[in-house]
Protein backbone atom coordinates (compact mmCIF):
# COMPACT_ATOMS: atom_id res chain seq x y z
CA UNK A 1 0.00 0.00 0.00
CA UNK A 2 1.36 3.45 -0.83
CA UNK A 3 2.47 5.63 2.08
CA UNK A 4 0.31 8.30 3.62
CA UNK A 5 -0.48 11.55 1.89
CA UNK A 6 0.23 14.52 4.15
CA UNK A 7 -2.88 16.55 3.50
CA UNK A 8 -1.69 19.23 5.91
CA UNK A 9 0.71 20.21 3.10
CA UNK A 10 -2.09 20.92 0.62
CA UNK A 11 -4.64 23.63 1.19
CA UNK A 12 -7.73 23.10 -0.94
CA UNK A 13 -9.36 26.38 -1.92
CA UNK A 14 -13.00 25.73 -2.90
CA UNK A 15 -14.62 28.38 -5.05
CA UNK A 16 -17.95 29.34 -6.59
CA UNK A 17 -17.81 26.44 -9.06
CA UNK A 18 -16.53 23.77 -6.67
CA UNK A 19 -17.71 24.48 -3.12
CA UNK A 20 -20.70 22.17 -3.43
CA UNK A 21 -18.52 19.39 -4.80
CA UNK A 22 -16.37 19.54 -1.66
CA UNK A 23 -19.54 19.62 0.46
CA UNK A 24 -20.45 16.42 -1.35
CA UNK A 25 -17.26 14.58 -0.40
CA UNK A 26 -17.87 15.45 3.25
CA UNK A 27 -21.17 13.57 2.91
CA UNK A 28 -19.33 10.75 1.09
CA UNK A 29 -20.96 11.60 -2.21
CA UNK A 30 -19.05 11.62 -5.49
CA UNK A 31 -20.71 14.32 -7.60
CA UNK A 32 -20.37 15.25 -11.24
CA UNK A 33 -21.86 18.27 -12.95
CA UNK A 34 -25.10 17.80 -14.88
CA UNK A 35 -26.90 20.18 -17.24
CA UNK A 36 -30.56 20.75 -16.41
CA UNK A 37 -31.32 21.61 -20.03
CA UNK A 38 -29.80 18.71 -21.98
CA UNK A 39 -28.71 16.21 -19.35
CA UNK A 40 -25.02 16.30 -20.30
CA UNK A 41 -22.67 15.32 -17.46
CA UNK A 42 -19.05 16.24 -16.96
CA UNK A 43 -16.13 16.49 -14.60
CA UNK A 44 -14.38 18.56 -13.21
CA UNK A 45 -17.29 20.90 -12.46
CA UNK A 46 -16.69 23.62 -15.02
CA UNK A 47 -19.49 26.20 -14.90
CA UNK A 48 -21.16 25.77 -18.30
CA UNK A 49 -22.46 22.90 -20.39
CA UNK A 50 -20.13 22.28 -23.33
CA UNK A 51 -22.97 20.74 -25.36
CA UNK A 52 -25.65 23.46 -25.05
CA UNK A 53 -23.91 26.35 -23.17
CA UNK A 54 -26.54 26.28 -20.42
CA UNK A 55 -25.39 27.51 -17.05
CA UNK A 56 -28.46 26.17 -15.34
CA UNK A 57 -26.82 23.19 -13.70
CA UNK A 58 -27.35 20.53 -11.10
CA UNK A 59 -25.29 17.68 -9.63
CA UNK A 60 -25.46 13.97 -10.36
CA UNK A 61 -24.48 11.66 -7.54
CA UNK A 62 -22.55 8.72 -8.95
CA UNK A 63 -22.36 5.35 -7.28
CA UNK A 64 -18.58 5.88 -7.16
CA UNK A 65 -17.78 2.79 -9.18
CA UNK A 66 -15.87 2.51 -12.40
CA UNK A 67 -13.14 0.89 -14.45
CA UNK A 68 -9.47 1.85 -14.74
CA UNK A 69 -9.04 3.45 -18.16
CA UNK A 70 -5.39 4.37 -17.72
CA UNK A 71 -2.88 4.99 -14.96
CA UNK A 72 0.50 6.42 -14.17
CA UNK A 73 2.95 5.29 -11.52
CA UNK A 74 4.50 8.25 -9.74
CA UNK A 75 7.95 7.39 -8.49
CA UNK A 76 9.23 10.88 -7.86
CA UNK A 77 7.28 13.13 -5.47
CA UNK A 78 7.07 16.76 -6.51
CA UNK A 79 4.86 18.17 -3.80
CA UNK A 80 5.96 17.74 -0.21
CA UNK A 81 2.62 16.14 0.68
CA UNK A 82 3.56 13.07 -1.37
CA UNK A 83 7.09 12.43 -0.10
CA UNK A 84 5.95 9.47 2.01
CA UNK A 85 3.46 8.26 -0.61
CA UNK A 86 5.75 7.19 -3.46
CA UNK A 87 5.52 4.99 -5.37
CA UNK A 88 1.81 5.47 -5.93
CA UNK A 89 -0.66 4.98 -8.76
CA UNK A 90 -2.90 7.73 -10.10
CA UNK A 91 -5.71 6.08 -12.01
CA UNK A 92 -8.00 7.51 -14.66
CA UNK A 93 -11.38 5.99 -13.98
CA UNK A 94 -14.33 5.64 -16.30
CA UNK A 95 -17.47 5.85 -14.17
CA UNK A 96 -20.02 3.06 -14.70
CA UNK A 97 -23.17 5.13 -14.28
CA UNK A 98 -22.31 8.43 -15.74
CA UNK A 99 -22.00 9.37 -19.39
CA UNK A 100 -21.73 12.57 -21.40
CA UNK A 101 -24.43 13.67 -23.83
CA UNK A 102 -22.78 11.80 -26.73
CA UNK A 103 -22.50 8.58 -24.76
CA UNK A 104 -18.84 8.80 -23.72
CA UNK A 105 -18.34 7.73 -20.14
CA UNK A 106 -17.32 10.48 -17.75
CA UNK A 107 -13.81 10.04 -16.35
CA UNK A 108 -12.37 11.06 -13.04
CA UNK A 109 -8.92 10.52 -11.55
CA UNK A 110 -7.56 9.72 -8.14
CA UNK A 111 -4.88 8.02 -6.10
CA UNK A 112 -5.33 4.29 -5.71
CA UNK A 113 -5.07 2.68 -2.30
CA UNK A 114 -3.52 -0.30 -4.12
CA UNK A 115 0.07 -0.81 -5.15
CA UNK A 116 1.43 -0.76 -8.67
CA UNK A 117 1.61 -4.58 -8.70
CA UNK A 118 -2.16 -4.81 -8.41
CA UNK A 119 -3.13 -2.24 -11.02
CA UNK A 120 -4.22 -2.95 -14.60
CA UNK A 121 -6.41 -1.23 -17.14
CA UNK A 122 -9.88 -2.73 -17.15
CA UNK A 123 -10.05 -3.54 -13.43
CA UNK A 124 -13.09 -2.34 -11.47
CA UNK A 125 -12.57 0.20 -8.71
CA UNK A 126 -14.70 1.95 -6.13
CA UNK A 127 -14.36 5.21 -4.27
CA UNK A 128 -13.20 5.42 -0.67
CA UNK A 129 -13.60 8.68 1.18
CA UNK A 130 -10.55 9.57 3.22
CA UNK A 131 -11.01 11.84 6.22
CA UNK A 132 -8.17 14.27 6.73
CA UNK A 133 -7.07 16.18 9.81
CA UNK A 134 -8.36 19.25 8.02
CA UNK A 135 -11.98 19.23 9.28
CA UNK A 136 -13.50 20.76 6.18
CA UNK A 137 -11.98 18.46 3.59
CA UNK A 138 -12.65 14.83 2.70
CA UNK A 139 -10.60 13.39 -0.15
CA UNK A 140 -11.87 10.66 -2.47
CA UNK A 141 -9.45 7.83 -3.21
CA UNK A 142 -10.05 4.59 -5.07
CA UNK A 143 -9.45 0.90 -4.53
CA UNK A 144 -9.60 -2.14 -6.76
CA UNK A 145 -12.81 -4.03 -5.99
CA UNK A 146 -12.84 -7.05 -8.28
CA UNK A 147 -11.33 -8.84 -11.25
CA UNK A 148 -11.89 -8.60 -14.98
CA UNK A 149 -11.02 -10.28 -18.24
CA UNK A 150 -8.96 -8.56 -20.92
CA UNK A 151 -6.99 -6.37 -18.59
CA UNK A 152 -3.81 -4.66 -19.69
CA UNK A 153 -0.79 -4.07 -17.53
CA UNK A 154 2.40 -2.18 -18.23
CA UNK A 155 5.39 -4.49 -18.19
CA UNK A 156 8.99 -3.64 -18.79
CA UNK B 1 -3.77 32.00 -44.45
CA UNK B 2 -4.50 32.10 -48.17
CA UNK B 3 -3.42 35.46 -49.59
CA UNK B 4 -1.21 36.17 -46.57
CA UNK B 5 1.03 33.23 -47.37
CA UNK B 6 4.64 34.34 -47.80
CA UNK B 7 3.73 37.99 -47.12
CA UNK B 8 5.52 38.10 -43.75
CA UNK B 9 8.88 36.76 -42.66
CA UNK B 10 10.97 35.84 -39.67
CA UNK B 11 14.02 38.09 -39.98
CA UNK B 12 15.89 37.87 -36.69
CA UNK B 13 16.52 35.29 -33.99
CA UNK B 14 18.54 35.29 -30.80
CA UNK B 15 18.84 33.68 -27.42
CA UNK B 16 20.85 33.63 -24.23
CA UNK B 17 22.89 30.54 -23.43
CA UNK B 18 20.86 27.70 -21.97
CA UNK B 19 21.74 27.86 -18.29
CA UNK B 20 21.07 26.05 -15.04
CA UNK B 21 21.06 28.25 -13.06
CA UNK B 22 21.26 31.63 -14.74
CA UNK B 23 21.71 33.75 -11.60
CA UNK B 24 19.96 36.44 -13.64
CA UNK B 25 16.53 38.03 -13.88
CA UNK B 26 14.12 37.12 -16.66
CA UNK B 27 14.28 40.81 -17.64
CA UNK B 28 18.05 40.75 -18.04
CA UNK B 29 17.91 37.57 -20.11
CA UNK B 30 15.06 38.88 -22.28
CA UNK B 31 16.99 42.09 -23.03
CA UNK B 32 19.97 40.01 -24.15
CA UNK B 33 17.84 37.75 -26.35
CA UNK B 34 16.03 40.69 -27.99
CA UNK B 35 19.31 42.56 -28.56
CA UNK B 36 20.78 39.48 -30.22
CA UNK B 37 17.71 39.03 -32.41
CA UNK B 38 17.89 42.68 -33.48
CA UNK B 39 21.60 42.36 -34.25
CA UNK B 40 20.93 39.16 -36.15
CA UNK B 41 18.38 40.94 -38.34
CA UNK B 42 20.35 44.18 -38.62
CA UNK B 43 17.67 46.18 -36.86
CA UNK B 44 17.91 49.01 -34.32
CA UNK B 45 15.58 49.64 -31.36
CA UNK B 46 13.88 52.38 -33.38
CA UNK B 47 12.86 49.81 -35.99
CA UNK B 48 10.82 47.75 -33.52
CA UNK B 49 7.28 48.88 -32.77
CA UNK B 50 5.55 45.71 -31.61
CA UNK B 51 6.43 43.21 -28.90
CA UNK B 52 4.63 40.15 -27.56
CA UNK B 53 5.60 37.48 -25.10
CA UNK B 54 4.16 34.53 -23.27
CA UNK B 55 4.65 33.24 -19.79
CA UNK B 56 3.19 31.22 -16.96
CA UNK B 57 3.43 33.79 -14.21
CA UNK B 58 7.17 33.35 -14.29
CA UNK B 59 8.56 36.12 -16.45
CA UNK B 60 8.95 39.77 -17.30
CA UNK B 61 6.76 41.81 -19.66
CA UNK B 62 7.13 43.31 -23.11
CA UNK B 63 6.93 46.80 -21.68
CA UNK B 64 9.76 46.16 -19.24
CA UNK B 65 11.97 44.80 -21.99
CA UNK B 66 11.09 47.54 -24.47
CA UNK B 67 11.63 50.28 -21.88
CA UNK B 68 14.97 48.82 -20.86
CA UNK B 69 16.19 48.77 -24.46
CA UNK B 70 14.75 52.15 -25.46
CA UNK B 71 12.18 50.65 -27.80
CA UNK B 72 8.98 52.63 -28.28
CA UNK B 73 6.07 50.28 -28.92
CA UNK B 74 2.83 50.90 -30.73
CA UNK B 75 1.52 47.52 -29.65
CA UNK B 76 2.44 45.09 -26.92
CA UNK B 77 0.79 42.04 -25.44
CA UNK B 78 1.86 39.47 -22.89
CA UNK B 79 -0.19 36.30 -22.94
CA UNK B 80 -0.48 33.43 -20.53
CA UNK B 81 0.64 30.20 -22.04
CA UNK B 82 3.11 27.45 -22.62
CA UNK B 83 4.01 25.29 -25.56
CA UNK B 84 1.29 26.35 -27.95
CA UNK B 85 2.31 30.01 -27.75
CA UNK B 86 5.20 30.63 -30.14
CA UNK B 87 3.29 29.60 -33.25
CA UNK B 88 0.16 31.34 -31.93
CA UNK B 89 2.08 34.58 -31.56
CA UNK B 90 3.56 34.17 -35.05
CA UNK B 91 0.03 33.96 -36.47
CA UNK B 92 -0.97 36.86 -34.26
CA UNK B 93 1.97 38.92 -35.56
CA UNK B 94 0.89 38.28 -39.15
CA UNK B 95 -2.54 39.66 -38.27
CA UNK B 96 -1.08 42.72 -36.56
CA UNK B 97 1.24 43.49 -39.45
CA UNK B 98 -1.49 42.99 -42.01
CA UNK B 99 -3.80 45.25 -40.00
CA UNK B 100 -1.19 47.98 -39.84
CA UNK B 101 -0.94 47.96 -36.05
CA UNK B 102 2.82 47.83 -36.28
CA UNK B 103 5.65 47.22 -38.74
CA UNK B 104 8.12 44.98 -36.97
CA UNK B 105 7.32 42.67 -34.06
CA UNK B 106 9.49 40.92 -31.50
CA UNK B 107 8.23 37.71 -29.88
CA UNK B 108 10.11 36.52 -26.81
CA UNK B 109 10.00 33.99 -23.98
CA UNK B 110 12.14 34.40 -20.88
CA UNK B 111 12.14 31.96 -17.99
CA UNK B 112 14.19 30.72 -15.08
CA UNK B 113 12.67 27.30 -15.58
CA UNK B 114 15.27 25.61 -13.40
CA UNK B 115 16.28 28.12 -10.74
CA UNK B 116 12.99 30.00 -10.57
CA UNK B 117 9.52 28.64 -10.85
CA UNK B 118 9.62 25.03 -12.01
CA UNK B 119 6.90 23.39 -14.05
CA UNK B 120 4.44 21.65 -11.79
CA UNK B 121 5.87 23.38 -8.74
CA UNK B 122 4.06 26.09 -6.90
CA UNK B 123 6.99 28.14 -5.77
CA UNK B 124 10.61 28.86 -6.60
CA UNK B 125 13.07 26.10 -5.81
CA UNK B 126 13.81 25.52 -2.16
CA UNK B 127 11.66 24.53 0.81
CA UNK B 128 8.11 24.10 -0.41
CA UNK B 129 5.39 25.82 1.63
CA UNK B 130 1.93 24.23 2.05
CA UNK B 131 0.51 24.12 -1.42
CA UNK B 132 -2.60 26.04 -2.40
CA UNK B 133 -4.82 23.93 -4.62
CA UNK B 134 -7.06 26.49 -6.29
CA UNK B 135 -8.94 26.61 -9.59
CA UNK B 136 -8.37 23.57 -11.80
CA UNK B 137 -5.72 22.31 -9.42
CA UNK B 138 -8.36 21.34 -6.89
CA UNK B 139 -8.87 18.35 -9.15
CA UNK B 140 -5.26 17.40 -9.74
CA UNK B 141 -3.21 18.33 -6.76
CA UNK B 142 -4.74 16.35 -3.95
CA UNK B 143 -4.29 13.28 -6.18
CA UNK B 144 -0.59 13.93 -6.45
CA UNK B 145 -1.12 14.44 -10.15
CA UNK B 146 0.55 17.78 -10.57
CA UNK B 147 3.36 17.75 -13.08
CA UNK B 148 3.41 17.42 -16.84
CA UNK B 149 5.30 14.11 -16.53
CA UNK B 150 2.46 12.76 -14.42
CA UNK B 151 -0.26 14.06 -16.76
CA UNK B 152 1.39 12.93 -19.97
CA UNK B 153 2.32 9.63 -18.40
CA UNK B 154 -1.40 8.90 -18.15
CA UNK B 155 -1.90 9.43 -21.89
CA UNK B 156 1.34 7.66 -22.74
CA UNK B 157 0.26 4.58 -20.79
CA UNK B 158 -3.05 4.32 -22.65
CA UNK B 159 -1.24 4.98 -25.92
CA UNK B 160 1.03 1.99 -25.33
CA UNK B 161 -1.99 -0.22 -24.78
CA UNK B 162 -3.98 1.07 -27.74
CA UNK B 163 -1.21 1.11 -30.35
CA UNK B 164 1.14 -1.67 -29.34
CA UNK B 165 4.01 0.80 -29.18
CA UNK B 166 6.62 0.18 -26.48
CA UNK B 167 8.89 2.48 -24.55
CA UNK B 168 11.49 1.71 -27.24
CA UNK B 169 9.34 3.84 -29.51
CA UNK B 170 9.90 6.71 -27.10
CA UNK B 171 13.60 5.83 -26.96
CA UNK B 172 13.95 6.39 -30.72
CA UNK B 173 12.85 10.00 -30.25
CA UNK B 174 15.25 10.56 -27.35
CA UNK B 175 18.17 9.09 -29.32
CA UNK B 176 17.43 11.17 -32.45
CA UNK B 177 17.09 14.45 -30.62
CA UNK B 178 20.18 13.79 -28.53
CA UNK B 179 22.15 13.00 -31.66
CA UNK B 180 21.22 16.42 -33.01
CA UNK B 181 22.22 18.02 -29.71
CA UNK B 182 25.62 16.37 -30.06
CA UNK B 183 26.05 18.58 -33.15
CA UNK B 184 24.87 21.71 -31.32
CA UNK B 185 27.43 23.55 -29.20
CA UNK B 186 24.59 25.42 -27.45
CA UNK B 187 22.87 22.29 -26.14
CA UNK B 188 22.96 21.42 -22.44
CA UNK B 189 23.08 17.64 -22.95
CA UNK B 190 25.42 16.67 -25.79
CA UNK B 191 26.65 13.14 -25.06
CA UNK B 192 24.99 10.80 -27.56
CA UNK B 193 22.75 8.13 -26.09
CA UNK B 194 21.56 4.71 -27.24
CA UNK B 195 18.24 2.93 -26.99
CA UNK B 196 19.79 0.92 -24.14
CA UNK B 197 20.78 4.09 -22.27
CA UNK B 198 17.20 5.21 -22.50
CA UNK B 199 15.90 1.87 -21.29
CA UNK B 200 18.26 1.95 -18.32
CA UNK B 201 17.39 5.47 -17.17
CA UNK B 202 15.33 5.79 -14.01
CA UNK B 203 11.57 6.18 -13.88
CA UNK B 204 10.08 9.60 -13.33
CA UNK B 205 6.46 8.77 -13.87
CA UNK B 206 5.95 5.33 -15.32
CA UNK B 207 5.83 4.80 -18.33
CA UNK B 208 8.11 7.86 -18.68
CA UNK B 209 11.79 7.65 -17.79
CA UNK B 210 14.30 10.38 -17.10
CA UNK B 211 15.42 10.33 -20.75
CA UNK B 212 11.81 10.82 -21.85
CA UNK B 213 11.68 14.20 -20.11
CA UNK B 214 12.84 17.65 -21.21
CA UNK B 215 15.45 19.66 -19.35
CA UNK B 216 14.49 22.36 -16.92
CA UNK B 217 16.34 25.40 -18.20
CA UNK B 218 17.00 29.07 -17.50
CA UNK B 219 16.92 30.84 -20.86
CA UNK B 220 15.45 33.60 -22.97
CA UNK B 221 14.87 33.52 -26.72
CA UNK B 222 13.42 35.96 -29.23
CA UNK B 223 12.43 36.18 -32.87
CA UNK B 224 11.46 39.12 -35.07
CA UNK B 225 8.80 39.27 -37.77
CA UNK B 226 8.23 41.87 -40.48
CA UNK B 227 6.96 42.22 -44.03
CA UNK B 228 8.68 40.60 -47.00
CA UNK B 229 9.50 44.03 -48.44
CA UNK B 230 11.46 45.00 -45.34
CA UNK B 231 12.86 41.51 -44.97
CA UNK B 232 14.79 41.69 -48.22
CA UNK B 233 16.61 44.81 -46.95
CA UNK B 234 17.88 43.05 -43.82
CA UNK B 235 20.94 40.97 -43.02
CA UNK B 236 19.60 37.43 -43.29
CA UNK B 237 17.90 35.44 -46.01
CA UNK B 238 14.16 35.84 -45.29
CA UNK B 239 12.16 32.95 -43.91
CA UNK B 240 8.55 33.16 -45.07
CA UNK B 241 5.52 32.33 -42.97
CA UNK B 242 3.36 30.08 -45.14
CA UNK B 243 0.57 29.38 -42.69
CA UNK B 244 -0.26 28.93 -39.07
CA UNK B 245 -2.85 27.91 -36.54
CA UNK B 246 -3.26 29.36 -33.09
CA UNK B 247 -4.61 27.48 -30.12
CA UNK B 248 -6.80 25.06 -31.98
CA UNK B 249 -8.78 22.94 -29.56
CA UNK B 250 -9.07 19.20 -29.32
CA UNK B 251 -12.11 17.82 -31.15
CA UNK B 252 -13.96 17.09 -27.93
CA UNK B 253 -14.10 20.15 -25.72
CA UNK B 254 -14.44 18.18 -22.52
CA UNK B 255 -11.81 17.62 -19.85
CA UNK B 256 -8.52 16.55 -21.39
CA UNK B 257 -8.98 13.10 -20.03
CA UNK B 258 -12.59 12.52 -21.04
CA UNK B 259 -12.02 12.42 -24.77
CA UNK B 260 -12.68 9.08 -26.44
CA UNK B 261 -8.96 8.57 -26.93
CA UNK B 262 -6.84 10.54 -24.53
CA UNK B 263 -3.93 10.50 -26.94
CA UNK B 264 -6.02 12.01 -29.74
CA UNK B 265 -4.88 15.62 -29.51
CA UNK B 266 -5.59 19.08 -30.89
CA UNK B 267 -3.16 18.70 -33.79
CA UNK B 268 -5.60 16.23 -35.30
CA UNK B 269 -7.97 19.12 -35.65
CA UNK B 270 -5.50 21.81 -36.69
CA UNK B 271 -3.60 19.91 -39.34
CA UNK B 272 -5.92 20.33 -42.31
CA UNK B 273 -6.17 24.01 -41.63
CA UNK B 274 -2.41 24.31 -41.34
CA UNK B 275 -1.51 22.47 -44.52
CA UNK B 276 -4.47 23.97 -46.35
CA UNK B 277 -3.30 27.50 -45.61
CA UNK B 278 0.25 26.75 -46.63
CA UNK B 279 -0.94 24.97 -49.77
CA UNK B 280 1.36 22.01 -49.25
CA UNK B 281 1.15 18.47 -47.94
CA UNK B 282 3.14 16.61 -45.33
CA UNK B 283 5.31 15.14 -48.10
CA UNK B 284 6.63 18.61 -48.94
CA UNK B 285 8.04 19.13 -45.46
CA UNK B 286 11.82 18.78 -45.16
CA UNK B 287 12.30 19.27 -41.43
CA UNK B 288 10.06 19.53 -38.40
CA UNK B 289 10.13 20.86 -34.90
CA UNK B 290 8.00 18.75 -32.67
CA UNK B 291 7.14 19.88 -29.18
CA UNK B 292 9.22 17.42 -27.19
CA UNK B 293 8.38 18.23 -23.62
CA UNK B 294 8.45 14.42 -23.56
CA UNK B 295 9.46 11.87 -26.14
CA UNK B 296 5.83 10.79 -26.13
CA UNK B 297 4.55 14.21 -27.19
CA UNK B 298 6.66 14.01 -30.34
CA UNK B 299 5.32 10.55 -31.08
CA UNK B 300 1.68 11.58 -30.97
CA UNK B 301 2.29 14.83 -32.86
CA UNK B 302 3.72 12.88 -35.78
CA UNK B 303 0.39 11.07 -35.87
CA UNK B 304 -1.77 14.09 -35.15
CA UNK B 305 -0.26 16.16 -37.94
CA UNK B 306 -0.51 13.34 -40.41
CA UNK B 307 3.15 12.46 -40.92
CA UNK B 308 2.04 8.93 -40.21
CA UNK B 309 -1.26 7.28 -39.41
CA UNK B 310 -2.77 6.91 -35.96
CA UNK B 311 -0.82 4.32 -34.04
CA UNK B 312 1.88 4.12 -36.71
CA UNK B 313 4.58 6.19 -35.01
CA UNK B 314 6.09 3.01 -33.58
CA UNK B 315 7.18 2.04 -37.09
CA UNK B 316 7.65 5.57 -38.37
CA UNK B 317 10.36 6.49 -35.85
CA UNK B 318 12.25 3.20 -36.08
CA UNK B 319 15.82 3.08 -37.25
CA UNK B 320 16.59 6.75 -36.79
CA UNK B 321 14.13 8.16 -39.32
CA UNK B 322 13.83 11.36 -37.25
CA UNK B 323 17.58 11.90 -37.52
CA UNK B 324 19.41 14.26 -39.80
CA UNK B 325 20.05 12.78 -43.28
CA UNK B 326 16.99 10.53 -42.86
CA UNK B 327 13.32 10.94 -43.82
CA UNK B 328 12.07 13.60 -41.43
CA UNK B 329 14.75 15.28 -39.30
CA UNK B 330 13.11 16.46 -36.09
CA UNK B 331 14.33 19.05 -33.60
CA UNK B 332 17.73 19.63 -35.13
CA UNK B 333 18.97 21.65 -32.15
CA UNK B 334 18.27 18.73 -29.83
CA UNK B 335 14.93 20.13 -28.79
CA UNK B 336 13.62 20.39 -25.31
CA UNK B 337 14.90 16.94 -24.49
CA UNK B 338 18.53 17.87 -25.05
CA UNK B 339 19.17 21.50 -26.00
CA UNK B 340 17.04 23.05 -23.26
CA UNK B 341 13.43 23.75 -22.44
CA UNK B 342 12.12 27.08 -23.72
CA UNK B 343 8.41 26.42 -24.06
CA UNK B 344 8.70 25.93 -27.80
CA UNK B 345 10.44 29.01 -29.12
CA UNK B 346 13.94 27.59 -29.53
CA UNK B 347 12.76 24.88 -31.93
CA UNK B 348 11.23 27.51 -34.17
CA UNK B 349 14.49 29.46 -34.02
CA UNK B 350 16.41 26.37 -35.06
CA UNK B 351 14.08 25.88 -38.02
CA UNK B 352 14.68 29.49 -39.06
CA UNK B 353 18.44 28.93 -38.96
CA UNK B 354 18.13 25.70 -40.91
CA UNK B 355 15.99 27.39 -43.58
CA UNK B 356 18.54 30.18 -43.89
CA UNK B 357 21.20 27.48 -44.20
CA UNK B 358 22.95 29.14 -41.32
CA UNK B 359 22.69 26.56 -38.56
CA UNK B 360 25.30 27.76 -36.08
CA UNK B 361 26.92 24.39 -35.75
CA UNK B 362 30.28 23.05 -34.74
CA UNK B 363 31.28 22.41 -38.33
CA UNK B 364 35.01 23.13 -38.69
CA UNK B 365 34.50 25.45 -41.65
CA UNK B 366 31.49 27.28 -40.26
CA UNK B 367 33.70 30.24 -39.29
CA UNK B 368 34.02 30.77 -43.05
CA UNK B 369 30.28 30.29 -43.49
CA UNK B 370 30.73 26.92 -45.16
CA UNK B 371 28.81 23.76 -44.28
CA UNK B 372 30.63 20.50 -44.88
CA UNK B 373 27.53 18.36 -44.13
CA UNK B 374 30.01 16.10 -42.37
CA UNK B 375 28.17 14.97 -39.25
CA UNK B 376 31.26 13.42 -37.71
CA UNK B 377 32.93 16.81 -37.93
CA UNK B 378 29.98 18.49 -36.21
CA UNK B 379 27.92 19.97 -39.07
CA UNK B 380 24.18 19.92 -38.36
CA UNK B 381 22.91 21.88 -41.36
CA UNK B 382 20.35 19.87 -43.31
CA UNK B 383 21.39 19.84 -46.96
CA UNK B 384 18.03 20.50 -48.56
CA UNK B 385 16.00 22.30 -45.95
CA UNK B 386 13.39 24.40 -47.66
CA UNK B 387 10.15 23.84 -45.75
CA UNK B 388 9.80 23.41 -42.00
CA UNK B 389 6.71 22.47 -40.00
CA UNK B 390 6.71 23.86 -36.46
CA UNK B 391 4.38 21.80 -34.31
CA UNK B 392 3.73 23.44 -30.98
CA UNK B 393 1.34 22.59 -28.23
CA UNK B 394 0.47 23.38 -24.68
CA UNK B 395 -1.75 20.71 -23.31
CA UNK B 396 -3.35 17.78 -25.04
CA UNK B 397 -6.34 20.01 -25.69
CA UNK B 398 -4.56 22.89 -27.44
CA UNK B 399 -2.17 23.14 -30.31
CA UNK B 400 -0.57 25.81 -32.46
CA UNK B 401 1.51 25.30 -35.55
CA UNK B 402 3.25 27.13 -38.36
CA UNK B 403 4.87 26.30 -41.66
CA UNK B 404 7.97 28.24 -42.66
CA UNK B 405 9.75 28.37 -46.00
CA UNK B 406 13.28 29.40 -46.85
CA UNK B 407 14.59 30.61 -50.19
CA UNK B 408 17.79 28.59 -50.27
CA UNK B 409 18.17 24.89 -50.96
Amino acid sequence: MPGAIDYSRITIVPDFDTAEWWMGTKQHKYLVRQCKSCGHKWFPPFPACSKCTSMDLTWFETAGKGVIHSYVVVTQPILSAFIETVPYVVALIELDDCHEADGALVRVAGVLLDDEEAVAMGLPVEVVFEETKEPNIVIPRWKICGTAENTWKFTE
Amino acid sequence: MGNLTDKYCVVGVGETPHMRPSNRTTLSMACEAVKKAMANAGLEPRDIDGMTSYQAGDSTTSNHVATSLGIRLNYSLDIFGGGSSTEALIAHAVGLLEGGYCKTIVIFRSMNGRSGRRMGGQAPSGPVPPTQAAGDQQFYMHWGWTTPAQWFGMSAMRYLRDTGATTKTFAEVAVAHRYHASLNPKAIMRAPITIEDHQRSRWVSKPLRLLDCCLETDVSAALIITSRERAFDLKQPPVFIMGGTARTMAPSPSWNYSRPEIHYVAGNYGRNRLFGMAGISQKDVDIISCYDAFTFTTTIQLEAYGFCGKGEAKDFVKGGRLQIDHELPSNLSGGHLSEGYTHGISMVIENVRQLRHRADDACPRWAEGIHTYDRKAGCRQVKKARIAACLGWGTEATSSSAILRGIIG
